[in-house]
């Protein structure tokens, strides 16, 4: 199931949180609701940790992260790098990189096995993310954006790419990938999907501004509920397409 | 685009639309005019009527114009109804009368209005304005009749159901009689009349049903008849006119019973002489009122004549979906098979519909979002997805009713939000539980706790060390091979550096001590004099060439970048020498030692001259004279120099006394 959630009247929960298959990283808010979401989601199954990075919220966009390790921006102080790891199980690796671009969630995407960068990123820190995260790296744009962290979201089962990325790039990202994507949006209509949505191969959250369609959409094609990715959109294919055309 | 022929307004009859016209123009024009008035103000007042008047038909008129559609140019399903319903000749003609009685009006508002430039009273502009008016009036009585006719079509046009022609609709088609208006009634909510005789619906009624999450128009026709198409009366040529220009799924309703009173030969032989109109469009045959006679008691001759129709209705679509040989078939009483007939009616038109979109331009647009990429294998590495083997459990526990304690609880049960403080360390997986809360000091000995976090950061940095020195001793011995050496200096030589070192040292104090002892005097900017000739030499050779006795001035000069010795001697000595340069025999003051010198009464200078001592004082002094110095040196105005602020003072240049007849002062 996907969960709709806010922070603080903000939609773009990815840019607040960053969730994996190991752990979740939430901002600390003014209040406990934000955190308590996760912790009743998924709390069972991973730790949920309260971080701020550089002293700022943007945990999801200033990291990166899948279920082997946790990148930070140099940004981040000695105090939150120490909190984070202390916060963490040892099998994660946490882990500073002097990358020149320091939005890491911006600027990669990645699952467990593949990960997706920014054209522009240094040399290093490409060695760096295929060390510690343990995944192929593929410098790539998605629909003509650079900031593929930003454009799109994709677990271990499947994606979602920036709604403008035409079948051609849709079919070569897939492959690239071996994830099913489809292309679509996020939080009535947005295109940010990497700052609305936070998936791991079981959870998934999103905007609150989510319509239903998109969660449709996103349950699909994450496989959150065990049903086959395509089916929702072939069964309605040939109505869309001729309403929309 | 929209058709909607509700919005048409009302046209009124000759009568009524001149009464309207006239009265607004007496109600919105002056009504009041005086033989008296110049003559000009007066024929303005009767053009004015009949610009207005003429105004008034012209928007009246154009309204009519711009309402009612234009033949041509709306959906040709509309044109051809409109045509069959009111004769496309008559109505092109009424509306092509109201736009030439348009264009006379407005020609004969200019003319009368030309003529009334020339009337010369108020009675001749009058019964000019009087012929305008009733000019105008006849012409539209003339087309009575048109108006007459264009409201009549204007009423039964908004009465027309609203069909879209461009939408997904299905067309039921058949003989009279033979059951369509009960299956729209089964399918839609449109609740068209069903009586048991011929034609009972006389035009196409509209209604809507759904399928698919979308929705579909049912057009529910007239009944036609077996003959010519000239032959055909104005209810069959409705259904003929959808039939030909709407895009649709054809629902052609065979009536197996014969009950409608035309035998299945009849039936297939009217469906055999319409088949061009289903031509490029999906079509289905179903056969209707199975409850009175089943399929299986027909008749060889007719089962034969059943199956050729079912041969003409397998269309490209049909192929498509791979359709099964069933047969369609329904009884609209007992409702058996409707919904299958509907639903296949909606399938075959919705295939058809997307195929064509497909091809269009516009489809890729869309394409792209409904399109699920799956990736083609590019090695045999499994990336398998990791679901936590706690999950089933914790899920299970949830559904069961478990009840967390979040931290949002614990936040409510300790004062709210605001309040509570949450505890950041208590989750912290350290190897004993009991380190979580110790304090661990961010610097120890001046160094960064956190640059030593790293149990090995010794062996890495001794082995960092030992890179850099390898780094440096090879770009050392690299260095060496790329300069060369210089010898080192000798006794000699270096007692030489010595001295030149000494030598420059020394002349730079001395040019320092001079500046310092020039003092704030003036000297010349190197800008006003690159080429350094404005010396006192210079000056001399100058002054002399012109005959000119020039050591005074040359003294009063130099006195100027010279150290000025005090001292009584020097002074009389110079004066000494000026006058016997002069050649003058000057007064001299004597002196007499034995006249005692008369003492002023001293001031205290010491008091500091309104400071507070006399340090400040001085200080002050030195102050002033500091910033002086740069100002000086460059020979720039100070602010001892005498300036005159503004030299054409008001007070003074004005007034009676005529102009700079005053001095200032």
């Amino acid at each position: 199931m996907a969960a709709r959630h806010q922070f603080e009247n903000s939609n773009e929960i990815g840019v607040f949180a960053a969730l994996t298959n190991s752990y979740c990283l939430a901002a600390i808010g003014g209040s406990e609701n934000f955190y308590s979401v996760f912790e009743a989601e998924v709390g069972g199954e991973v730790p949920i940790v309260k971080a701020s990075l550089a002293g700022t919220r943007l945990v999801g966009r200033l990291s990166v992260g899948n279920k082997h390790g946790l990148l930070l921006p140099t940004s981040a102080t000695d105090q939150e790098v120490m909190h984070i790891r202390n916060s963490l199980p040892d099998e994660v690796f946490v882990q500073r990189t002097e990358e020149r671009l320091s939005a890491l969630g911006n600027c990669v995407a990645c699952n467990d096995h593949v990960a997706l960068v920014h054209p522009d990123i240094d040399q290093e820190t490409e060695e760096i993310v295929a060390d510690v995260l343990g995944v192929e790296v593929f410098r790539q744009s998605v629909a003509g954006n650079v900031l593929v962290g930003s454009f799109c979201k994709f677990s271990n089962q499947g994606g979602i790419v920036h709604p403008q990325a035409s079948v051609l790039e849709v079919d070569e990202l897939s492959s690239l990938l071996q994830v099913p994507l489809v292309a679509g949006t996020i939080n009535r209509g947005s295109d940010v999907l990497g700052a609305g949505l936070l998936v791991n191969d079981w959870a998934a959250f999103c905007g609150l501004d989510t319509t239903s369609t998109e969660i449709q959409v996103i349950e699909n094609i994450f496989q959150l509920h065990h049903a086959d990715s395509s089916k929702a959109v072939r069964d309605i294919r040939a109505s869309l397409l001729d309403t929309l055309v | 685009m929209q058709y909607n022929f509700k919005k048409i307004a009302v046209v009124p009859p000759a009568s009524e639309f001149i009464d309207a016209v006239l009265s607004r123009t007496q109600r919105q024009t002056p009504t009041v005019v005086h033989a008296g008035y110049a003559v000009t103000r007066i024929r303005q007042f009767y053009m004015r009527k009949v610009k207005y008047t003429q105004q008034s038909w012209n928007e009246k008129l154009s309204r009519i114009l711009e309402d009612f559609p234009r033949v041509d140019d709306v959906h040709p399903f509309y044109g051809d109804l409109l045509n069959v319903l009111y004769d496309k000749d008559h109505y092109k003609l009424a509306l092509g009368q109201l736009n030439t009685a348009r264009a006379m009006i407005d020609k004969i508002a200019k003319d009368y209005v030309k003529l009334l430039k020339y009337g010369d009273s108020l009675y001749r502009c009058k019964q000019l304005k009087r012929a305008a008016l009733g000019r105008m009036c006849t012409i539209m009585k003339k087309h009575a009749a048109s108006l007459a006719y264009l409201e009549q079509v204007r009423q039964h046009m908004s009465r027309l159901p609203s069909i879209d022609p461009n939408t997904r609709t299905i067309l039921v088609c058949g003989y009279p009689n033979v059951g369509k208006s009960s299956f729209m009634n089964k399918v839609t909510r449109a609740d068209v009349e069903v009586q048991p005789y011929a034609f009972t619906t006389k035009s196409i009624y509209v209604g809507h049903t759904d399928y698919k999450y979308l929705r579909w128009q049912v057009l529910d026709t007239p009944g036609i008849l077996d003959r010519p198409l000239d032959e055909r009366n104005t209810i069959e040529m409705q259904s003929i006119t959808a039939l030909a220009h709407l895009r649709a799924v054809v629902l052609y309703i065979v009536d197996i019973s014969e009950q409608c009173g035309f035998t299945i030969a009849q039936q297939a032989a009217l469906f055999h002489s319409i088949k061009p109109l289903f031509a490029n469009k999906p079509l289905v045959v179903a056969i209707n009122k199975i409850d009175v006679r089943k399929l299986e008691d027909l008749s060889e001759a007719d089962r034969s004549l059943i199956d050729g129709m079912r041969d003409a209705m397998r269309g490209p679509a049909a192929m498509q979906l791979g359709d099964d040989d069933a047969f369609p078939i329904m009884s609209t009483l007992s409702e058996n098979g409707v919904m299958e007939v509907k639903n296949r009616c909606c399938d075959l038109l919705l295939a058809h519909r997307v195929e064509q979109k497909l091809a269009s331009r516009r489809a890729g647009e869309v394409m792209n979002r409904l399109h699920v990429a799956t990736p083609v294998p590019r090695d045999n590495k499994a990336r398998p997805a990791y679901v936590p083997p706690t999950l089933e459990a914790s899920r299970a526990r949830k559904a069961a009713g478990e009840k967390i304690i979040t931290e949002k609880d614990l936040q409510e049960q300790n004062g709210g939000a605001g309040v509570y403080s949450a505890d950041l360390r208590k989750r912290y997986m350290l190897e004993n539980d009991d380190w979580k809360y110790d304090i661990v000091p961010e610097i120890y000995n001046g160094k960064n706790v956190a640059d030593f976090i790293d149990p090995e950061i010794e062996a890495k940095l001794a082995e960092l060390e030992r890179e850099e020195e390898e780094l440096e001793a090879k770009w050392e011995a690299s260095r060496m091979d790329r300069e060369p050496q210089e010898p080192e200096l000798d006794e000699d030589e270096r007692a030489l550096l010595g001295e030149v070192r000494t030598r420059r040292n020394k002349l730079v104090a001395e040019h320092r001590r001079k500046k310092s002892a020039a003092n704030n005097n003036p000297v010349v900017p190197r800008k006003a004099d690159a080429e350094r000739k404005l010396n006192t030499s210079n000056m001399k050779e100058s002054l002399e060439s012109m005959g000119l006795d020039a050591s005074a001035a040359v003294e009063r000069a130099r006195s100027r970048s010279r150290v000025v010795k005090r001292g009584r001697s020097t002074l009389r000595d110079r004066d000494e020498d000026m006058s016997n340069a002069d050649g003058e025999d000057k007064k001299k003051m004597r002196t007499s030692k034995s006249r005692s010198k008369s003492v002023a009464k001293r001031v205290g200078d010491d008091k500091g001259a309104g400071f507070k001592s006399v340090d400040d004082r001085m200080r002050a002094a030195k102050l002033a004279d500091k910033a002086q110095r740069k100002r000086n040196k460059q020979a720039k105005a100070g602010e001892a120099d005498r300036s005159i602020g503004n030299t054409l003072p008001k007070w003074l240049n004005s007034g009676k006394r005529g102009n700079g007849k005053t001095d200032r002062r």
